[in-house]
């Protein structure tokens, strides 16, 4: 287990070094000059050049490409063009908001998805299944930036049931998790859904049922574990997705994350803030792909022996 | 019926939701509440060239003299001052009872740091042009010497300023907001911790979520009505109107949209205000070469456009036809009539300068959806006198390298003053120096002339006249395609008090808004 981890981890330093070469030439490459957006409209020309001289913008790109390098080995992830303030320190001072939407986005989409799931399996082709998978078609259908705009305008603004938009306490969180989390609950009902209908049919469930054991037990204990595979593959990138910001959420919920850093960077030509979003977002989601995988054979001992006896999965 | 315990939970439930909404209403007597659509740079006056930024340093700082309602400059820091009668020294008295956020008194030896630093090489600040006249200033830029000798505090509380040669709009770009008195004890972080002595201090400030502010109870000057002023930075429009409409901002920017909704809404039509944003929309051609070297040429440009339609249907009312650079509330004269919709006159002209069946063209732009509907009926009007305009969509930096290096014929752009004053409408946009090098290539010595001189001229009505003449030279050579001078509207909540427009976008402080229930 412990080498599979560590191959795992090898394996993604191509990666990443794949994502600093892109987004470096991409920014390289952008025409314009990131400059102009930093004077306002009556600089003079000496001002531009000391500002261009000041942020290396004139050396070769070699010579640029390994500063880069270099300081992001050094943990330095550059300066802001717009700000002047770190880059490493705006991602981290975002990054607490970007986890504690994810977290609850992903709370909201394992336990709607998965009762959801579980349930209409339990009672395929009846009204209540219907009705569920036909929400769950909604919810996969509908897009973020609608449900968002719905949210606010009925829960905040016409129910006033909780704060429309911003942040701070519990009661503001909820609306953009439901947002964010719709989706992968929909995706998830219909997957559980599908892979508990399957595992219900098989031998073992009969014969748990035979033994005599409560039916609560034959579906929590013996059914929905061997349900799991798909579903962490599904919550896995999911969740590195979420954690590497949602912009359309954070935008219609004010939510200061990594999603409108990264937007608002891109808006004002940032360059660095751009390169270390990118990069952050990055390894954040080979991270989740990497715990996945791992969960992969906490849940499923066939996969773990699988790879120690070295045979293809 | 539901059973005891659901009930029970639906109870409890209801019960946290209440008290959620609860708090909500408590926090909202205490402060005022305001969006922004995007986050401010930071705290150093330095940096601040953008149009947010800049109005919230007058939150945080006091300059030696700053805009109030109108066009006229009011005391701050400097409760009185002298020009010499050659218009270049400027004494300025300085109240003895300012004091910075630490407690420090704000003395001239401040306000001379406060400026030296903007020249200083190493602060890189992009504004160096607003003190550059100063005598001396010049070799500070250059790194040559690190003291203004135009720049002298003569004792605590009197300090002198020596301009090259006069030049009256000087006393305004002190009230800029690169003009803030700085506390060089609190420099080191400027830009997260204002080091200032303004109506307000900052009390937090979460990037891309909000900025607040509480009540400076030792400043010198009014105090704010309100405890706290908390800026809220939310990127939606549709977002900004949701928590407008359920309370939770007291004042919303109306997008233009949205504008007859509002307007004409039965609640909320009486709360509804017109702001004049100073400013204006053009097309600038670039006039050093065919076709646009052609006055007629120009003049057509401008004749072909039905400036009211476009205004009335695509901008929803907002806006008044240009007739010349200088907005009309800074004009002591009536402005010149627009350029009228005469397709059949622009044909004529266009036929005299020797292009009888029109010709074709690129029109540069950077910016949103609603800018580009607004270019596309223009485009086709000018399409209905054989002017074929293709339409280069870029962005922002792509776009003013461009403009910068004479590069587009035509580009469509705005201008926002800087400080309440027509010569800010003519110098940086029709001064040969500025438009040879940066704009679009316009190069006339009558009106060069007539710039320099209202730029010599203090305050009078000589100095009124020669800017309404100006105007109308300008507007006659047409160097651009007037577009129109915008207005922003706003709704205000009904307990909302005290709110006054402010036609300088840094004169607004919020000191005298208030909520009454």
């Amino acid at each position: 287990m412990i080498k599979y981890i560590f191959n795992r981890i090898l394996q993604t330093i191509p990666v990443l070094l794949g994502v600093i070469v892109i987004t470096f030439i991409l920014m390289y490459i952008v025409p314009g000059d990131p400059v102009q957006s930093m004077v306002g409209e009556r600089y003079d020309e000496a001002t531009v050049e000391r500002l261009r001289a000041e942020l290396h913008l004139d050396d070769p790109m070699a010579v640029q490409f390994f500063r880069y390098v270099w300081n992001i080995l050094h943990g330095d992830f550059g300066t802001s063009f717009y700000s002047g303030e770190s880059v490493s320190a705006q991602i981290m001072d975002k990054f607490p908001n970007t986890m504690i939407l994810a977290l609850t986005a992903m709370v909201v989409a394992i336990f709607v998805g998965l009762s959801i799931g579980i349930i209409s399996a339990l009672k395929p082709r009846s009204w209540l299944d219907k009705g569920t998978m036909f929400f769950a078609l909604v919810g996969i259908s509908a897009p973020v930036f609608w449900v968002g705009l719905m949210l606010v305008l009925f829960v905040g603004v016409y129910l006033r049931w909780l704060p429309p938009t911003g942040y701070g306490g519990i009661e503001y969180v909820i609306l953009p998790a439901i947002t964010l989390g719709l989706r992968s609950a929909a995706y998830l009902a219909r997957l559980t859904r599908a892979s508990m209908l399957e595992i219900l049919d098989q031998q073992y469930i009969r014969t748990a049922r035979m033994k005599g054991l409560p039916e609560w037990k034959v579906i929590l204990k013996h059914a929905f574990p061997n349900t799991l595979v798909p579903v962490i593959t599904v919550i896995g990138t999911d969740f590195g997705s979420y954690l590497s910001g949602a912009v359309l959420t954070e935008s219609i919920f004010g939510w200061p994350g990594l999603g409108r850093l990264a937007l608002d960077a891109i808006l004002k030509r940032d360059f660095p803030v751009i390169q270390g979003a990118v990069l952050f977002m990055a390894i954040m989601f080979i991270l989740a792909n990497l715990v996945v995988d791992i969960l992969y054979g906490v849940v499923d001992p066939r996969i773990r022996t699988e790879r120690k006896t070295g045979q293809p999965r | 019926m539901l059973p005891l315990r659901q009930k029970r939970i639906l109870a409890i439930f209801s019960v946290a939701l209440l008290f959620i909404s609860c708090r909500s209403d408590e926090r909202n007597s205490r402060e005022l509440t305001l969006a922004y659509p995007a986050d401010i740079r930071g705290f150093d006056p330095a940096t601040a060239t953008d149009f947010r930024s800049g109005r919230t340093m007058s939150f945080v700082y006091d300059n030696l003299v700053r805009f109030d309602v109108g066009t006229e400059l009011v005391p701050c820091l400097a409760k009185a001052w002298d020009v010499s009668e050659n218009g270049r020294e400027y004494t300025f008295h300085l109240r003895r009872e300012a004091r910075f956020f630490d407690g420090n008194p704000i003395t001239a030896q401040d306000v001379v740091y406060s400026l030296t630093r903007i020249l200083l090489p190493e602060t890189a600040s992009p504004q160096t042009w607003l003190f550059d006249r100063i005598t001396g200033a010049k070799d500070v830029i250059a790194g040559k010497t690190d003291t203004v000798s135009g720049l002298v505090a003569e004792n605590d509380s009197t300090l002198v300023i020596r301009l090259g040669a006069p030049f009256a709009p000087f006393i305004q770009y002190l009230a800029m907001p690169s003009g803030a008195i700085v506390n060089y004890r609190q420099i080191e972080n400027i830009n997260v911790r204002p080091a200032g002595s303004g109506p307000w201090k900052l009390e937090t400030w979460e990037r891309d979520g909000e900025i607040i502010f509480v009540r400076n109870d030792s400043y010198w000057g009014g105090k704010t009505k309100m405890p706290r002023l908390r800026i809220r930075i939310l990127s939606e429009p549709m977002t900004r109107s949701a928590e407008f409409e359920a309370g939770n901002l007291d004042l919303l920017d109306v997008p233009n949209v949205e504008v007859r909704a509002w307007k004409n809404h039965p609640r909320w039509g009486k709360y509804f205000y017109t702001e004049d944003d100073l400013s204006l929309y053009y097309v600038g051609m670039n006039c050093s070469r065919p076709p646009f070297n052609d006055i007629r040429v120009r003049k057509a440009m401008n004749l072909a456009v039905d400036r009211e339609k476009i205004i009335e249907v695509l901008r929803f009312g907002a806006g008044i036809p240009a007739s010349g650079p200088v907005p009309p509330s800074l004009l002591k004269t009536p402005p010149p009539d627009p350029y009228p919709y005469d397709p059949e006159e622009a044909l004529r002209l266009l036929d005299e300068a020797g292009f009888p069946r029109g010709f074709e063209t690129k029109l540069w732009v950077a910016g949103d959806a609603e800018m580009y509907h607004v270019l596309e009926a223009i485009q086709s009007y000018w399409q209905a006198v054989g002017i074929q305009v293709e339409l280069l969509r870029s962005d922002w930096n792509v776009f003013r390298t461009a403009v910068k290096a004479g590069k587009p014929d035509l580009y469509y752009l705005s201008w926002f003053a800087d400080y309440p004053d027509g010569e800010n409408f003519l110098y940086p946009l029709f001064h040969s120096r500025e438009s040879m090098v940066k704009r679009n290539r316009f190069s006339n010595a009558g009106i060069d002339s007539l710039i320099e001189r209202i730029q010599a001229l203090p305050a009078s009505r000589e100095r009124d006249s020669l800017i309404a003449r100006t105007n109308r030279r300008v507007f006659e050579e047409a160097p651009w395609v007037f577009l129109w001078y915008p207005e922003s509207n706003v709704v205000i909540q009904p307990w909302l008090k005290g709110f006054e427009s402010k036609l300088i976008f840094n004169a607004q402080r919020y000191d005298d808004w208030y909520k009454e229930f």
